[in-house]
């Protein structure tokens, strides 16, 4: 901070130091103590004023903001008028229409990989993300993470000032000290010069890396991913002897055997997945087609959760059951061990049922499991005649790194002093390295460390220097999508902290004549982009066409089978399973409110992540949800509550990453437990040997749902294939009142539209992406683990989970749960003042402010589904209104509140259509759950057009309501699910 | 059961030797002349430190929001109903005493009508303030009032919260009146026996003129009728709108047709529980063993009995109607009262409102004052209690098991319901210290007819 020499005297020395530590407790406490003065407020305000906005919150009312989070903290810097001439507009932008959103196509990338959506934006603020239907990984439909990408770029944990150790520096600081840098290694070749990323797909960066690796021969780049696909390329290259991309074609597929696969929430192709799976699974079409889904898993996941038949099976056993089933497919490979009564059975059945399919087969080996698995996994899909077919390979879609670019190879490069030089782009090392690495010490040894990452995070701190970065939608790259589909990610936004991305750092590494990121990306494309239009093109659709890498037919070679070493676990000891957080990833998603507040699509808890733990193994060591245990790891040790994982495998413990941050930032901080304590580097994803001991200690941890059973209501249905074979009506075949019962109340009066919902709980996969999608467009508050225990969480959209059969291996389902919309609502009459009142399209309206909170609907709401402002959750600050979507209001305390099937969306065609003298079209309105869901179970749109996809989904025989004997005629109805059970498995509990 | 049905003036109503005189110097004194002693300090200062946690409770709840109390989803009503509902019941022992009795002509109403009266206004007056600071927004209460609205906005007339809301004002407004108007010649009976100027002038504005002309006593005869009148079938229409409050929900447990009338003699059952747990020590320290005697609280054991007989035939009628339905969420919102995590409250409430009272069928135990006391502080605490399992058992496990969860109170709950008794008894004192807390011309109306009686 270089200002910091114009402190004025009456800040000691010791308080100045103590604010130069930057972030961090001490960081507040030390303002804290300085708030006193306000003659140092002010010098504050004046030359660092984005920092004097953050004084003056404090963890609980920094939630309260991210209701529609914080924004513009950084942007608040502009509290006085900007300086030099300013100009309203007089010609608007071209296609800019004052208080009309718009779209623009652009990238997210999660994990390298490529996710192409359409980013809303209001007079310039970008504030939700939808799909882009022209993208093979999106099909119109996003996941989490790529509907919270927009809380994270209003952030104003992100770093917004570019530091030199604990000063602040400017950009021309950096150039310089870089300059003399890239001097010395233009002399040596860049010995000493080291480069880390995470996994990387852009063909931009790709270019870059390969002429840094040119300039500078010496210098070495390293890969760290820390739930990345390395075993997934290393078993390619077992089996074809060149690392190869894998992909999926589930719709084709009609038996799918997953060992520990969970693809419908993979980080680069979920999304895509889940629809192709999702597609050969509906009743609509020829009964016959659907498929089979088997799943062996040692932690339920959630395609364990679709799965007709589910195998509990630890991790380190997966191996043995892949060699007997190998064996019995035919492939000359040992097996030592028979397998037990059930996986023979499971066997049995696996084996007919793949041969009985070949070709239309598929086997699919999750990235946890070792790589000869993997390349088991090719033969197989091979002998079975399966590749090419429902599983094609192609060149790497990743850039992958040459020999010793590992986390592994750097740490000992940094060990051994023979790194003089470290840039580490946008990744957290010094956090989410294995333990065993040490590598925060490691780093303390670099001379030279740049650090460019969106937060100044642990590894920031450590860094001589740290860049901010600019965050995905404020900045030009590009990115391949899972099937190497390329697509152009253009920036919504200018970048709000002056963040650099990582092509302008490699640019000035590389002393590129071109240093702009748009023109780097241009310079990428030109052959295949040759003119603007076609430029513009590939912008406007936010795809490059033709650009998917082709499939291409290899040989496998079975010979590396000979060598495999299957890993197996003794009777007695634990394993311990280190996964990612379903909801914050490996931890970079853990300053985010949505995602840490969106309940685990699992066990519906929030803001933790406690140890899973088996339910036998609950019994056996008399744990209950809560206990806390000390894991013991080959010398490491974690304190952590347990949680009873219905389904879990015996002695599988599953402890997720991406919790225990220590400087995530006010959101992330302290929550959670840090996992990569325990994990070590040859054992990234499954260790054996664990330990756990009872402490007696307790934790309490935040759940959404705290009751798994459906009790036996009729809630939410569900009947095999061969009962609906039998009967396709079975979902309503049980009714009491069966049709429509008979009301005092008259009906409403027919109006030009009446808005309904079908939800098709055979479709639903449990994701959670409505949940958070509905927060993002609906302005919903994120209240804190202390109101989410309290009970008070606000998504006017749960998904539901319950299980059913033992709980050692029980059948799961979800339900997501929006307002039922009732025609004769039981909230409408017991509200004293008609504060929600029933329009004439069928909406049941929440009217806030006429709202007094009596809270009597929520009482007479059957489904409890409306939410209400216990304490004041938003903020009111003009400043941190950035993300809020104008169209919604922003609830006050003490109102009550629920889904609106989005009538700002229903409003805006309406407008539409009026100008347009017509009626609304179906499929004009989408509401925010219904186009973020992967699978399409959600549809809306008017029921009294018999030719509505709604009208026709709700004609399915599988239709029913919920609760429907009370006679509230809920607009929003479900379709049953369906499994698809195999006779030969049929005593199964799944 | 003699003395409840009343043969009129029964000499036990009034000990042997009162006269015109006697009565009126002793009950005129406890106003004007009585030195209140250490209890009463101690019981005002403990009263007035729960009244400064209520009004610093509620300071902090307009402030917070009413997520300072442990109400979530799903149960969004919890002690601050229970409270309201609680205070409101304990409202109708007054005014059954001093209105229905009255009716009826009973005279073992005379000596306990004054405080009993009392203590209704102050309950109800009590009870109010809850549904008021347990909206979301308590400032805008007055929404629920039809007043000539500019956009023509109306209150909901389907909703009983409505109906309730004028059901209380126009309760609360009757028994102030009722028990203003029986106080007047009272009033005036100390003004003229006041010591000092100023006192006489406090009690003058209050007696309002009263001179005891013979045409003034017949309008206050009239009125006194009128007002009974009014005030009885209010008790009932406003018990029975507590009552409609939950039962015209559907949730399981509250949609029930038994509970208005459930309700009245819920209330009736607590009223005269508080005007046993008032009077028993009140006698006692005041010195009106003369006027309340063994038989007065004899009988309000008797109708405490009473009522408590129709409550628990209430809780019967509750049951079998579940099981009588075999409605699966009915029947699962009974079993839970029984078994769930609040079983504790059910089987508090049947301990304390079924059991406990069984001994009141002893004679003995009726003309025992301590057991009488416990007895009816342990239907105080049944009551409340039933209240709590009425409201929190059937919301918190309802229709859809995702949505269930447990309601835990904070300190501000607790705050709140302490602080509540505080005001309660904050006033009860100043009552007790300032007015006539037995009806003066009642008991001379006693002892003139015990004087016809005897000639």
């Amino acid at each position: 901070m270089s200002s910091l020499s114009s402190v004025p005297p009456f800040a000691s020395d010791a308080a100045r130091a103590q604010f130069a530590v930057a972030r961090g407790p001490a960081f507040w406490r030390s303002l804290e103590e300085l708030a006193d003065s306000e003659a140092f407020l002010d010098w504050l305000r004046q030359q660092h004023p984005q920092f004097a906005a953050e004084l003056t919150v404090d963890r609980r009312r920094f939630l309260k903001f991210l209701g529609a989070s914080l924004a513009l903290a950084g942007a608040t810097a502009c509290s006085r008028p900007p300086q030099g001439e300013i100009v309203p507009y007089v010609h608007s932008p071209l296609g800019q229409v004052d208080g009309l959103p718009r779209f623009f196509a652009t990238t997210l990338v999660r994990n390298g990989y490529a996710r192409g959506v359409l980013v809303e934006s209001h007079m310039g603020r970008p504030t939700k993300v939808e799909g882009n239907p022209q993208h093979a990984a999106s099909l119109g439909a996003t996941d989490i993470f790529a509907q919270a990408a927009v809380l994270q770029l209003w952030d104003p944990d992100r770093s917004q000032t570019l530091m030199r150790r604990a000063d602040a520096a400017s950009r021309d600081d950096f150039a310089a000290a870089l300059l003399q840098h890239i001097a010395r290694f233009n002399r040596t070749g860049g010995a000493g010069l080291h480069v880390l990323t995470g996994t990387l797909t852009s063909p931009t960066l790709s270019a870059q890396l390969d002429a840094f690796l040119k300039k500078y021969p010496q210098a070495r780049w390293h890969v760290h991913q820390p739930a990345g696909n390395a075993n997934v390329y290393e078993g390619a290259r077992l089996a074809f002897g060149t690392p190869q991309s894998t992909r999926l074609h589930l719709d084709r597929a009609k038996v799918i055997v997953s060992l520990e696969a969970d693809f419908l929430s993979d980080a680069a192709a979920g999304v895509r997945y889940a629809r192709d799976y999702v597609a050969t699974r509906s009743p609509e079409n020829a009964l016959g087609a659907i498929s089979r889904l088997y799943v062996l898993e040692s932690t339920p996941s959630v395609t364990g959760g679709m799965a007709d038949h589910r195998l509990p099976l630890e991790s380190a056993r997966m191996a043995h059951f892949a060699q007997l089933l190998a064996q019995r497919l035919g492939v000359a490979i040992d097996v030592a061990g028979a397998p037990d009564a059930q996986q023979a059975r499971w066997l049995d059945a696996i084996v007919a049922a793949l041969r009985a399919n070949r070709g239309a087969s598929l086997i699919a080996i999750g990235a946890s499991q070792p790589p000869w698995l993997h390349g088991l996994g090719h033969v197989l899909n091979s002998a079975l005649d399966n590749a090419g077919k429902t599983i094609d390979y192609s060149a790497p879609v990743e850039k992958l790194p040459g020999a010793g670019g590992t986390l592994v190879d750097l740490a000992g490069a940094m060990r051994a002093g023979s790194v003089d030089t470290l840039l580490i782009l946008d990744c957290n090392p010094a956090y989410d390295a294995p333990a065993d690495l040490h590598f925060a010490d490691a780093l303390r040894r670099v001379p030279h460390v740049v650090h460019l990452a969106l937060y100044r995070d642990e590894t920031g701190a450590l860094a001589e220097w740290h860049l901010p970065m600019a965050h995905q939608l404020e900045a030009w790259s590009d990115a391949r999508a899972y099937d190497g589909t390329v697509s152009i990610a253009q920036p919504l936004i200018a970048p709000l902290y002056a963040g650099l991305s990582v092509h302008e750092v490699l640019a000035m590494l590389l002393e590129d004549d071109v240093r702009d990121p748009r023109a780097l990306v241009r310079r990428q494309w030109r052959e295949l982009l040759t003119d603007d239009a076609a430029w513009n093109s590939a912008l406007q659709s936010g795809v490059i066409e033709n650009t998917a890498l082709p499939a291409i037919a290899l040989p496998v070679r079975a010979g590396f089978l000979a060598q495999a070493t299957p890993s197996s676990l003794a009777d007695a000891s634990l394993e311990m399973l280190f996964r990612p957080d379903p909801t914050v990833g490996d931890g970079s998603w853990s300053n985010n409110g949505w995602l840490q507040e969106l309940p685990k699509p699992l066990t519906q808890l929030t803001w933790d992540n406690p140890a899973l733990i088996s339910p036998q193994l609950a019994a056996q060591q008399g744990l209950s949800n809560g206990d806390v245990v000390e894991l013991h790891l080959e010398g490491r040790t974690l304190r952590v509550p347990v949680w009873v994982m219905p389904g879990q495998a015996a002695r599988s413990v599953t402890l997720h990453l991406g919790y225990g941050r220590r400087r995530a930032g006010r959101v992330g901080d302290g929550q959670g437990f840090d996992a990569y304590a325990l994990r070590a580097s040859p054992a990234e994803w499954n260790a054996s040997g664990l330990e756990l001991r009872k402490t007696g200690e307790r934790y309490e941890l935040a759940g959404t749902q705290h009751h798994f059973s459906v009790e036996g209501r009729d809630l939410l249905r569900v009947g095999t294939v061969a009962e609906y074979r039998r009967d396709p009506h079975f979902a309503t075949a049980g009714d009491r009142y069966p049709g429509t019962a008979p009301s005092l109340y008259p009906d409403y009066p027919p109006s030009e539209y009446a808005w309904g919902m079908s939800i098709d709980l055979n479709a639903c996969i449990g994701c959670k992406a409505c949940t958070i999608a509905c927060q993002a467009e609906n302005n919903i508050p994120v209240v804190g683990k202390d109101q989410v225990l309290r009970g008070r969480e606000m998504h006017w959209i749960r998904v539901d989970r319950y299980y059913d059969g033992a709980a050692d291996n029980p059948r799961a389902y979800s339900q997501p749960v929006p307002c039922m919309m009732c025609e004769h609502a039981p909230c409408e009459v017991v509200c004293p003042v008609g504060a929600t009142v029933h329009d004439a399209e069928g909406l049941n309206v929440q009217v806030y402010n006429r709202c007094v909170g009596t809270r009597f609907c929520s009482n007479n709401c059957p489904y409890k589904v409306r939410r209400f402002n216990f304490l004041k959750y938003t903020e009111d600050g003009a400043t941190f209104a950035a993300q809020r979507n104008p169209e919604v209001t922003v609830r006050r305390r003490g109102v009550m509140e629920k889904c609106t099937y989005c009538i700002q969306r229903i409003e805006t065609a309406h407008i539409e259509a009026d100008k347009a003298n017509r009626r609304i079209r179906d499929g004009e309105v989408l509401t925010a759950c219904q186009a973020a869901c992967p699978t399409q179970a959600i549809r809306f749109g008017d029921i009294a057009d018999v030719h509505s996809s709604v009208a026709q989904a709700k004609s399915s025989p599988r239709a029913y309501v919920m609760l429907g004997e009370l006679n509230t005629r809920p607009r929003t109805s479900y379709l049953a699910r369906l499994r698809n059970p195999n006779p030969a498995l049929a005593d199964e509990s799944t | 059961m003699s003395a409840v049905l009343g043969d009129a003036a029964s000499p036990a109503l009034l000990a042997r030797g009162q006269t015109h005189a006697t009565v009126t110097a002793a009950i005129s004194a406890i106003s004007l002349h009585r030195r209140f002693g250490r209890y009463w300090l101690a019981g005002f200062a403990i009263a007035l430190a729960l009244c400064l946690l209520l009004v610093f409770g509620t300071g902090w709840l307009l402030h917070r929001g009413v997520g300072i109390w442990g109400i979530n989803m799903p149960v969004a009503w919890a002690f601050a109903i229970c409270n309201y509902v609680w205070w409101i019941g304990i409202g109708m022992g007054g005014t059954f005493i001093s209105g229905a009795l009255y009716l009826a002509r009973k005279d073992w109403r005379s000596s306990i009508n004054r405080y009993a009266e009392a203590m209704t206004v102050f309950a109800v007056a009590v009870s109010g303030i809850f549904p008021i600071l347990h909206l979301g927004r308590p400032w805008f209460f007055y929404w629920l009032f039809p007043y000539p609205d500019v956009m023509n906005v109306w209150p909901q007339w389907r909703s009983s919260l409505e109906w309730d809301f004028f059901a209380i004002v126009a309760y609360l407004t009757v028994s102030i009146l009722y028990w203003y108007v029986g106080m007047i010649p009272d009033l005036a009976t100390l003004r003229d026996r006041a010591p000092t100027l100023g006192v006489a002038r406090f009690y003058g504005l209050l007696a309002l003129g009263w001179r005891g002309e013979a045409r003034q006593w017949r309008r206050f005869e009239t009125l006194s009728l009128l007002l009974a009148g009014l005030a009885v079938p209010l008790v009932f229409s406003v018990h029975s709108m507590v009552a409609l409050d939950f039962s015209e929900a559907l949730v399981p447990g509250w949609h029930s047709t038994v509970f208005p009338p459930f309700f009245v003699a819920g209330a009736l059952f607590s009223g005269f529980a508080m005007v046993l747990v008032l009077g028993i020590p009140m006698r006692r320290m005041l010195g009106l063993r003369d006027y309340i005697t063994d038989v007065h609280l004899a009988n309000l054991a008797k109708v405490l009995l009473a009522a408590g007989l129709v409550v628990a035939y209430g809780y019967c009628t509750e049951i079998f109607s579940a099981f009588y339905s075999m409605d699966r969420f009915e029947l699962a919102v009974t079993l839970r009262r029984m078994t769930g995590a609040y079983a504790w409250t059910f089987w508090g409430t049947i301990l304390c409102n079924v059991l406990s009272i069984q001994l009141l069928w002893s004679a003995r135990v009726r003309r025992n004052h301590a057991a009488l006391f416990v007895i009816a502080l342990l239907v105080l605490i049944g009551m409340w209690l039933e209240r709590f399992m009425l409201i929190v058992t059937s919301l918190y496990q309802d229709f859809v098991p995702s949505s269930w969860g447990m309601y835990y109170p904070t300190f501000w709950d607790i705050a709140f319901l302490a602080g509540s008794l505080g005001l309660f008894l904050l006033m009860f004192l100043l009552f007790v210290r300032l007015l006539p807390v037995v009806s003066i011309f009642e008991l001379r109306k006693l002892v003139h007819k015990g004087e016809v009686k005897s000639t």
